[in-house]
């Protein structure tokens, strides 16, 4: 059965680590990790056993495994950072990464243009800014939604008059818009695309097809639920589809009757990067819960700390239609901070709320509503699970509706072990 | 999440890819044009015409039914990007040949063009494979970017020697003629000349052919086309296109999309061997996905 992994967070729960677990302990080797939305401004982090580490970007996070990632058109491909991404695999020792990298032609791609109109646009947010990675992913997805026939993809990259027709055209229209885009010359840009399409396989759509044939795929989301374009806290959120809404449309599309597990993956306290609600944050935890490979972003802002918010997280399993598993990691922090604790409810003016209601994908309004009321909003019921990591991966399963599948734990994440499955409750 | 940990200079980002994947399209012809002065350049050992015996397409037991196809551009200044586009389109002719089925056993040579009265490298030849040994003879071909400015190339030296250095078993065992594609944008000169082949090639010949005589000798043994493409400074040129059409007729092709060109000669294959018809064929390349479906329909209509 193939396995969607999802965060229920914003970000940072542990997809990495779960993704490798799951590709390191296949019965038979899994096929190829799918990337299914956001682009190279995800930051997945691994540390294998013997201590090496490395931040997954666009490469999936079994590729230290040897396991293919192939990234489809709903990935957004940086041809730029993912040169810096393999260089740093081959210096751990993965001996030829391109080779473990297929793309989907469809996939939009994103430029030094789009990054560059990406800082621009955000620095002209002042102090209102979105928590933006600087890196142009929301930029490629908005350029594609508004010029869908023109918009570069992967599959430009093997036609260097098309790749140029359509970089001149953006680059023209974010200029018209922004005025002049700090940012490398066309012909410089084209050849580096050249290289990659080189270097990677461009696949069409009949690629999924046959991976999906040739056994149980692992499905890599990339940031998290609380930052779904459609059901985060407009309007910090992201412009990526977090849920596993993707990953479905993708295996529907290769004709997969396999099925698909979901797991959502959550930590035992819940982070934020940069601006937006993070109710449960207490800035007291982070001298407790150092976080060696998350720093602040020169464009996102802070990496913010709070208690596990059991609310939120109850809301993204909701917003996703379910869940079937989830993997709980850094199972050591309640150990080594004792103050650690679970948020069940917050104080909305004065009122007890337990659970954030879904609402319909699209209305943003309503979205906003809601980040209104949670920017108010304080931790109002608490529970203490304890010292014991037993108790809280029993007390968060119990809190999500959901079996743990994987538990986590140790402060560089490297232990991953699969837990027995419970009863729900 | 999202810290954006890999960024990377664009200037070193294409020769990061190539020095890592370990495949340069264009290696041979960029070491050769920048490290060593213009007088010393040479082809590519496996393109070097000097000395040429036979190009041979030869059926084997992997290959009962070959069938030899020969894919010749022009590499002087004004075809301007034009070969560095053909060098990393024309990779994908081959697996666009099989997987219509348009001939089954294609055996594709790669060479190049240029002008013998000025250039160092004027005519470059592959050998016919069917494997991916083809790329690696695409990939070392010199785009040596000279020629004259006089609107004349050294096609009918390349003309001759695909006459008279090949032997192709479609043709000797069973009849059936191979393709031949010129890619370029000026005229042939006159004639063969017998000082150029013994430069060129290291061959005597007793004197010089006029070139509608070594025409007709390779069109016994090959189709012929020429196709003019969009990008090269003479494209549209009607001088060059009248004369082409009066030596090949209906052979010359005027291309409006670089990117075509793979699209192109794979369906004129597949209406030489009558295993489409036009429309099947453009349909074919919607059922592939193809983008390049209305330049190819403009170009063979």
């Amino acid at each position: 059965m193939h396995t969607l992994v999802v965060d229920f967070g914003f970000g940072d729960a542990g997809k990495g680590a779960t993704v490798s677990h799951l590709c390191a302990t296949a019965d038979r080797p899994v096929p190829a990790v799918i990337r299914f939305n956001g682009g190279a401004q995800a930051a997945h982090n691994v540390v294998t056993p013997a201590g090496l580490h490395h931040t997954f970007a666009q490469f999936g996070a079994g590729t230290l495994h040897g396991t293919p990632t192939h990234l489809s058109r709903f990935m957004s491909v940086d041809p730029l950072a993912l040169t810096a991404e393999a260089d740093h695999l081959s210096a751990l020792g993965v001996p030829a990464p391109y080779a473990l990298l297929s793309t989907d032609r469809r996939a939009p791609l994103t430029t030094p243009y789009h990054a560059a109109a990406n800082r621009l646009r955000e620095q002209s947010r002042g102090s209102a800014r979105h928590g933006s990675c600087g890196m142009g992913v929301g930029e490629t997805t908005a350029y594609a939604l508004a010029h869908p026939d023109d918009a570069p993809t992967a599959g430009d990259c093997s036609s260097r008059p098309r790749l140029l027709r359509r970089l001149r055209l953006l680059r023209d229209r974010l200029t018209d818009e922004l005025g002049p885009l700090p940012a490398p010359p066309i012909e410089a840009f084209a050849d580096v695309c050249t290289a990659f399409a080189q270097a990677v396989t461009l696949t069409d759509e009949d690629a999924l097809r046959a991976l999906v044939r040739r056994g149980p795929l692992v499905f890599e989301g990339a940031q998290g639920v609380l930052l779904d374009e459609w059901h985060g806290f407009h309007p910090y959120t992201t412009w990526s589809t977090t849920t596993f809404a993707n990953a479905e449309t993708l295996l529907a599309e290769a004709g997969d009757t396999a099925g698909a597990r979901r797991l959502g993956v959550v930590r035992t306290y819940t982070t934020r990067h940069g601006p937006g609600p993070l109710v449960t944050e207490d800035p007291g935890l982070r001298p407790l819960l150092p976080e060696p490979h998350n720093g602040h972003g020169r464009w996102q802002g802070a990496f913010r700390i709070g208690h596990f918010d059991a609310v939120a997280h109850a809301y993204a399993a909701e917003v996703c239609g379910g869940v079937d598993a989830l993997a709980v990691t850094h199972l050591d922090a309640p150990g080594r901070c004792r103050r650690l604790r679970i948020c069940r409810a917050y104080g909305i003016d004065g009122r007890l709320v337990e659970r954030l209601p879904a609402g319909p994908p699209g209305d943003l309004a309503r979205q906003a509503e809601l980040t209104a009321e949670l920017l108010g909003a304080r931790p109002a019921l608490w529970e203490t699970p304890g010292p014991d990591p037993r108790c809280w991966s029993d007390t968060i399963s119990g809190l999500l509706g959901a079996p743990v599948l994987l538990e986590s734990r140790g402060p560089s994440r490297q232990t991953v072990r699969p837990a027995v499955p419970r009863p729900v409750g | 999440m999202g810290s954006g940990s890999w960024s990377t200079n664009v200037y070193d980002a294409a020769a990061r890819y190539r020095a890592a994947s370990g495949t340069d399209a264009f290696a041979y012809s960029d070491h050769v044009t920048r490290s060593a002065p213009r007088s010393s350049w040479r082809a590519h050992q496996t393109l070097d015409p000097y000395g040429l015996t036979v190009r041979e397409s030869r059926d084997s037991a992997e290959h009962p039914t070959s069938l030899a196809i020969s894919v010749l551009f022009d590499v002087t200044g004004s075809m301007g990007g034009v070969p560095r586009v053909l060098q990393t389109k024309l990779p994908d002719l081959f697996g666009l040949l099989l997987r219509k089925g348009y001939t089954e056993h294609p055996q594709i040579l790669f060479g190049a063009v240029g002008d013998a009265t000025c250039d160092r490298v004027p005519l470059q030849l592959g050998q016919f494979e069917s494997d991916n040994r083809m790329d690696d003879h695409l990939g070392n071909i010199l785009l040596e970017g000279g020629g004259g400015g006089q609107m004349t190339e050294s096609y009918e030296l390349a003309l001759y020697a695909m006459a008279r250095h090949t032997a192709l078993d479609c043709y000797e065992k069973r009849g059936r003629r191979g393709y031949l594609f010129v890619i370029g944008d000026e005229m042939p000169y006159g004639k063969v000349k017998s000082r150029e082949v013994r430069d060129v090639l290291g061959e005597s010949i007793s004197r010089d052919i006029p070139l509608p005589e070594i025409l007709a000798e390779l069109q016994r043994k090959f189709h012929v086309f020429y196709i003019l493409p969009a990008g090269a400074s003479y494209a549209g040129n009607p001088e060059v296109l009248a004369l082409w059409r009066k030596l090949l007729g209906q052979n010359v092709i005027e291309l409006d999309n670089l990117d075509a060109v793979c699209e192109t000669i794979a369906l004129t294959v597949g209406l030489g061997e009558e295993a489409i018809d036009l429309a099947a064929g453009l349909a074919d390349l919607e059922d592939i996905g193809s983008t390049v479906v209305d330049s190819v329909a403009r170009a063979l209509e």
